[in-house]
């Protein structure tokens, strides 16, 4: 790949930030996935706590 | 058919209306004037003193002036009826939605083609240039600029009215849309003025019709979502 | 778990065409290694405008069916179509320079169409985050969306006639790689780049898409609480009355 040496600076900026950008954005969404996932099931936990006991209990 | 004059009929009721309104309020349709003219007398600041330089940039500055200038006239056809939460009791109307977009882009052409009738004489002093002999072409290309930015801003007019950003979205989200009217335009324009040596201005005159075309379709048919609201 | 697998089979499927077009097929006779951008500049492009056709659909689905799940779809074709595009400008001027000399050409209809379609995404986006209840929002960004889309083709075509006119550059056209009469090595790699890549796209889609699903609920979730707090404070405020009326 010594041919046209300077053209390799081009080439590593196009496919660097690229494969990278992707790489990044996976990795965000993953991170904020795990996050929402984390808060909705603590969400679901509270909601079943808080729910009122079953009719036949209160008499 | 009779569905069709229906909507025709209130299509100019509606365009009646606004155009009366911008009428009555003179002074801030003249505002969108003189806002117009000051940006193409900016633009000799920023371009000159090279008149030749002005004269060839003159038709793309016209348009930009016409542009700049049909972002404050449609905020400003749809900003009094939402003031006055009039744009509801539209809603109401059991009329057709896509007569009153119809209604409103012809009333928003009508004073983009007064804003460009007066910017050309403005535009002819400023960058010196002549217009005999083009003025029908001119006019050909007015019209179906107008037209199409028109539509394209009655209907971003209308998706932003009741934004709190409207005054940055409605250009964010305008000015790309109409990026090939302003070329089309642009280019029918410098070739009218050249005499249209090579026979282009019927290609660019289309490509304004088609933009038009679909412009004023799709607004029409998108419109009736936005009043639902 | 099947998107898992999908992610685990996307990523090697990407590894392994970047490898070969990287260091594996040779380089084009006339434009040098520089060419190899391609591999990637086409990819992005192509996913550019899937998302943002997916978007648009997207949109015109929510219209149709008013079920806020469109709305999640076509929010991260919008997303995921943004950052594409930004990737095929970016690829493209990469380009551009060792071949064209510039980094920026205004005769090719094509870096000058996608440099628009990312203004009129990027516009989407923003607009999308000034709304906050679901439904408005997702009926107007459909609507928004449908103009966006339908603008595009219209500006291809003009920069191709404006183009057209002036006799645009013919030789180092990034066409070359498109052309089904190249060498067949260069074929296959970009084919596998478009394949490996289409699956990348296709796992980011499902993960957003959940991610939207998830964070729209618990934005719901938050707004119901928020709702029934309030009420919960009007009904107290009115109840201390009852007290009084028995006290005189």
């Amino acid at each position: 790949m010594d041919f046209g040496t300077p053209d390799l600076g081009f080439i590593i900026a196009g496919w660097g930030v690229i494969l990278g950008g992707v790489a990044l954005y996976a990795g965000l969404l993953l991170r904020r996935l795990s996050a929402a996932r984390a808060a909705s099931l603590k969400i679901r936990r509270a909601a079943e706590a808080a729910e009122p006991p079953p009719a036949d209990q209160l008499s | 058919m009779n569905s069709l004059l229906a909507d025709a009929a209130v299509a100019w009721q509606v365009a009646r209306k606004d155009a009366l309104s911008e009428l009555r309020g003179r002074y801030l349709a003249g505002s969108t004037l003189f806002f117009a003219a000051l940006v193409l007398l900016l633009f000799g600041f920023a371009l000159g003193p090279d008149s030749r330089r002005l004269a060839e940039a003159a038709p793309g500055l016209l348009w930009l002036a016409i542009v700049f200038g049909s972002l404050l006239t449609v905020a400003r056809l749809h900003q009094l009826e939402a003031e006055d939460g009039a744009l509801d009791e539209l809603a109401r109307y059991p009329v057709e939605r896509h007569a009153i977009f119809l209604g409103k882009a012809l009333a928003a052409m009508a004073a983009l083609v007064v804003l460009g009738g007066v910017l050309l004489p403005v535009v002819a002093i400023l960058y010196g240039i002549d217009l005999a002999g083009a003025w029908l072409a001119l006019l050909a290309a007015l019209l179906l600029g107008a037209a199409g930015l028109a539509a394209v801003g009655t209907f971003y007019a209308g998706v932003t009215v009741r934004m709190q950003a409207r005054e940055v979205l409605l250009p964010l989200l305008m000015l790309p849309v109409v990026a090939p009217l302003l070329l089309a335009a642009v280019k029918a324009t410098t070739v009218a003025l050249a005499g249209d040596p090579f026979g282009e201005l019927s290609a660019w005159l289309q490509l304004l019709a088609v933009f038009d075309v679909v412009m004023i379709v799709a607004g029409a048919v998108t419109y009736g979502h936005l009043l639902e609201e | 778990m099947g998107t898992r697998i999908l992610g685990a089979v996307a990523l090697l499927a990407v590894a392994g065409a970047s490898a070969y077009a990287l260091f594996g097929v040779p380089p084009d006779a006339n434009q040098g290694e520089a060419q190899r951008i391609m591999y990637v500049h086409v990819p992005s492009a192509w996913l550019g405008y899937l998302s943002f056709g997916v978007t648009a659909l997207a949109g015109i689905g929510y219209l149709w069916k008013r079920d806020l799940r469109l709305d999640a779809v076509a929010l991260a074709g919008a997303e995921i179509g943004v950052m594409f595009t930004a990737f095929t400008i970016w690829a493209g001027m990469m380009w551009g320079q060792p071949v064209w000399g510039v980094f920026w050409q205004w005769e090719d209809p094509r870096l000058t169409t996608t440099a628009l379609l990312l203004a009129l995404y990027v516009g989407y986006l923003l607009f999308r985050r000034l709304t906050d209840d679901p439904h408005r929002r997702a009926a107007r960004a459909a609507v928004v969306g449908i103009i966006a889309a339908v603008d595009i083709p219209i500006v291809h075509f003009s920069v191709e006639w404006w183009r057209g006119l002036h006799q645009g550059p013919t030789i180092g056209s990034p066409d070359k790689v498109l052309n089904p009469s190249a060498p067949p090595l260069f074929v296959i790699t970009l084919l596998s780049m478009l394949l490996s890549f289409t699956l990348v796209w296709l796992w980011l889609m499902i993960r957003r898409y959940q991610l939207a699903r998830i964070e729209w609920q618990i934005e719901e979730h938050g707004r119901l609480g928020r709702l029934t707090a309030a009420r919960r404070a009007s009904r107290a405020a009115v109840a201390p009355s009852d007290g009084a009326v028995e006290r005189a």
